[in-house]
């Protein structure tokens, strides 16, 4: 009882509500904030730089006659030949970023103490266009994952719970598992192996002749909104897969037989029995699939390489390591969620299945 | 009703080493309603399942009015089977299930809707068409499958068990409401079953099929008075047996040398003098007689050791040495007296069944 009050209270209530408590704050002085945040990053970024510099031209007056065969050697015997002045110069150049630092640091405390932080919706009602329609655009796609992964995955699903012998279910079921002990970065590189231009796939073609490699002939296959969807069915497919194997599995073979029996042709028989049955396990897949590509960013960030249309996630993602504005970024990543929620139960309803059925 | 019939020839069924059914020939008539009775594991089921198509033969064919079921799969055979289960549609309900295969016939809505209800009528279910088949009792269910096997207006309707899960009551009565449907219908019958009960009851003609071989074929009297074999003779009702050797065959009838003495019976069979033998006789046609009653054939002195009442009927059990007989009585006269002592019992020689030594069905 204790443990579970922990866990929901950790794992689940904290984060999401200084999530949405990040999502309504709105910074009065936003901009200056994470100007002098940027750049006493960049102070820093520099004093490491010029430290690297110092430890190699130390280096280079220590052992001038033997240079590190992993070093760029001609270099560093330059920077260490000219090792006095130079160390004077960067130990100067050092003093003044410091310096600089501290006084950043000071006036950033300053802004924060002067921070007049209030709750508004200006972080929800500031998304531009281009962001809002990103974000239709991202649900949009996802429904598209779901779909195909729902056309790959239900075949599959099927012939694994009717597979009559037990060896066969079982290679199945390690075809599907053992991917899933590969890391999701790595699969998703191996699949960018495969769709490149230079990739496995083209290879194939060329070697059917149907394009000519050597020729520069080839077809793009990465960066496209094609190859992310094909990339996430992949990486989701056991989420699609399993619900829908449970729920097959749980279906009287009878009723598929006394379907065919009465005279039934295949079509019909998954039309009518099949997949009536299946349908809180499709949901249950469906579901994960969904939230899961909605909020994917491994696979469009680096299936897409940028050169495809943006992914809401990868907005998000911006809006806190690359602007800096993490309430901004809060505030996209709660409107997600909220819609994607919404996404679901309307499904739920739309396709007649509740909680409880899910929940089985 | 012409051409429902079906016939078997030669139709065999292994499962790698394994032989389920024997090389097999049966012949069924149009209209007729024909048990397959035998043990579970017999392979009465794989034959359903060869009949209606879900398992092809390894060899043989099948014929259903004359035309050869090869290659023609479940869905386009002139059959329809009933699952042990039942197997209806959960989520559908009861006149969808009916008019499933009506459905996957391209019939229209309304039409479906039609017959649907009509068949709902023929198993008394009417009105009962928009619930679904878990808010229906056992019984009803049971009909429901019947109605939407009988929509597809089958040549043959195939029956496997599908009274095993009903308790005794409503299993007495679903039996008489089966031959009452498959009389007015006038569709063939096959019917599967490990109760002889309902086998005897219902069929124009039964199959005791054992270890994948039919042994035999007959009405229910013919394999109740005449069984062809030891494991017919025991599997179906209840049976007295005596074992010994064959003394003589003369006439049809053959004297055994038993531990009681010798019993004369019905010679099934070749049997020669010297052969091992058994001696059938049903526990009803044993009766008690006078010791001095004038006959001394099939007369054996044992001693009373249980009489079980089961009301119109009592069941008398003796022993004489190891062997034990039992008897089937009416509850007055004898039947309702003899409760212990030593008494005669005798039977007619032509109520007796002599058969040479075989596979004797265990309970």
């Amino acid at each position: 009882m204790l443990l579970t009050a922990a866990w929901v209270l950790g794992l689940i209530v904290v984060p999401q509500l200084r999530m949405i408590e990040r999502a309504f704050i709105v910074d009065q002085r936003g901009d200056e904030a994470a100007l002098v945040a940027t750049e006493i990053e960049r102070a820093y970024a520099r004093v490491f730089a010029i430290d690297q510099d110092l430890l190699r031209a130390a280096d280079g007056a220590a052992a001038p006659t033997a240079p590190s065969p992993f070093a760029p050697s001609p270099s560093s015997r330059a920077t260490g030949a000219a090792s006095p002045e130079r160390t004077a110069a960067l130990e100067a150049e050092k003093a003044e970023a410091q310096a600089r630092i501290v006084e950043l640091e000071a006036r950033e405390a300053e802004i924060q103490a002067a921070d007049r932080t209030t709750y508004a919706l200006g972080n929800f009602t500031g998304m531009s266009r281009i962001h809002a329609w990103i974000f239709v655009s991202t649900l949009f796609y996802a429904l598209c994952v779901t779909v195909l992964s729902f056309l790959a995955c239900y075949p599959v699903a099927y012939a694994v719970a009717t597979a009559r012998r037990g060896e066969r279910v079982a290679l199945l079921m390690l075809g599907l598992v053992i991917p899933y002990a590969i890391n999701e970065l790595l699969r998703i590189f191996s699949w960018v192996m495969i769709l490149e231009k230079q990739g496995i796939l083209n290879g194939a073609l060329d070697a059917l002749g149907l394009i000519d490699m050597a020729a520069g002939e080839g077809v793009r296959f990465v960066a496209s909104n094609g190859a992310v969807f094909v990339v996430m069915v992949y990486a989701y497919i056991l989420f699609m897969v399993f619900p829908i194997y449970n729920t097959i599995e749980t279906l009287d073979r009878n009723q598929i037989e006394a379907a065919r029996d009465l005279g039934a042709s295949a079509w019909r028989i998954h039309w009518r029995v099949v997949l009536p049955h299946a349908k809180p396990g499709i949901a249950v897949g469906a579901v994960m699939t969904f939230m899961l590509s909605a909020g994917s960013i491994a696979a469009p960030e680096i299936v897409g390489r940028g050169l495809h249309p943006d992914w809401f996630s990868q907005v998000i993602y911006r809006r806190f390591f690359e602007s800096s504005n993490w309430n901004q970024g809060s505030a996209y990543a709660l409107v997600l969620l909220v819609a994607c929620v919404v996404f679901v139960l309307v499904v739920m309803k739309l396709f007649r299945v509740g909680i409880r059925d899910i929940a089985k | 009703m012409d051409g429902n019939d079906v016939a078997l020839t030669g139709v065999s069924m292994r499962f790698g080493d394994f032989t389920a059914v024997h090389p097999t020939d049966l012949t069924i008539g149009a209209g007729e309603f024909f048990s397959i009775l035998g043990p579970s594991g017999c392979g009465k089921t794989t034959i359903l399942r060869m009949i209606s198509g879900f398992l092809d033969p390894s060899s043989g064919d099948i014929a259903i009015g004359g035309r050869s079921m090869a290659g023609i799969g479940p869905n386009r055979r002139p059959t329809a089977l009933i699952f042990q289960n039942l197997a209806l549609f959960p989520l559908m309900t009861v006149w969808e299930n009916v008019a499933f295969g009506l459905e996957a016939r391209g019939v229209a809505l309304a039409d479906r809707k039609r017959r649907a209800d009509e068949l709902l009528a023929l198993v008394a279910l009417d009105g009962q068409g928009g619930k679904k088949p878990t808010e229906l009792s056992g019984g009803q269910r049971q009909r429901v499958a019947v109605a939407r096997a009988l929509a597809v207006e089958p040549a043959v309707l195939l029956l496997d068990e599908p009274l095993s899960a009903l308790d005794l009551k409503l299993r007495q009565h679903m039996r008489a409401e089966l031959k009452d449907i498959q009389r007015r219908t006038g569709v063939t019958f096959i019917y599967i079953t490990h109760d002889q009960g309902e086998a005897l009851t219902m069929s124009d003609r039964i199959a005791v099929m054992n270890a994948g071989r039919v042994e035999q074929v007959g009405t229910g009297d013919e394999i109740y008075d005449t069984p062809a074999s030891p494991f017919v003779a025991t599997f179906v009702g209840e049976q007295n047996m005596f074992q010994g050797r064959v003394a003589s065959v003369s006439g049809g009838t053959a004297v055994v040398d038993t531990a009681l003495g010798p019993l004369h019976g019905v010679a099934r069979g070749g049997l020669a003098a010297g052969d091992q033998a058994l001696v059938f006789v049903r526990p009803e046609r044993v009766g008690l007689v006078e010791a001095d009653d004038g006959e001394a054939v099939n007369r054996v002195d044992a001693e009373v050791e249980r009489r079980d009442l089961e009301g119109s009927f009592v069941n008398l059990f003796l022993r004489a040495g190891d062997q034990r007989i039992s008897l089937h009585l009416t509850n007055a006269g004898a039947g309702r007296d003899v409760v212990s002592g030593r008494r005669r019992v005798g039977f007619r020689p032509a109520d007796a069944v002599v058969m040479g030594v075989g596979e004797v069905a265990r309970e």
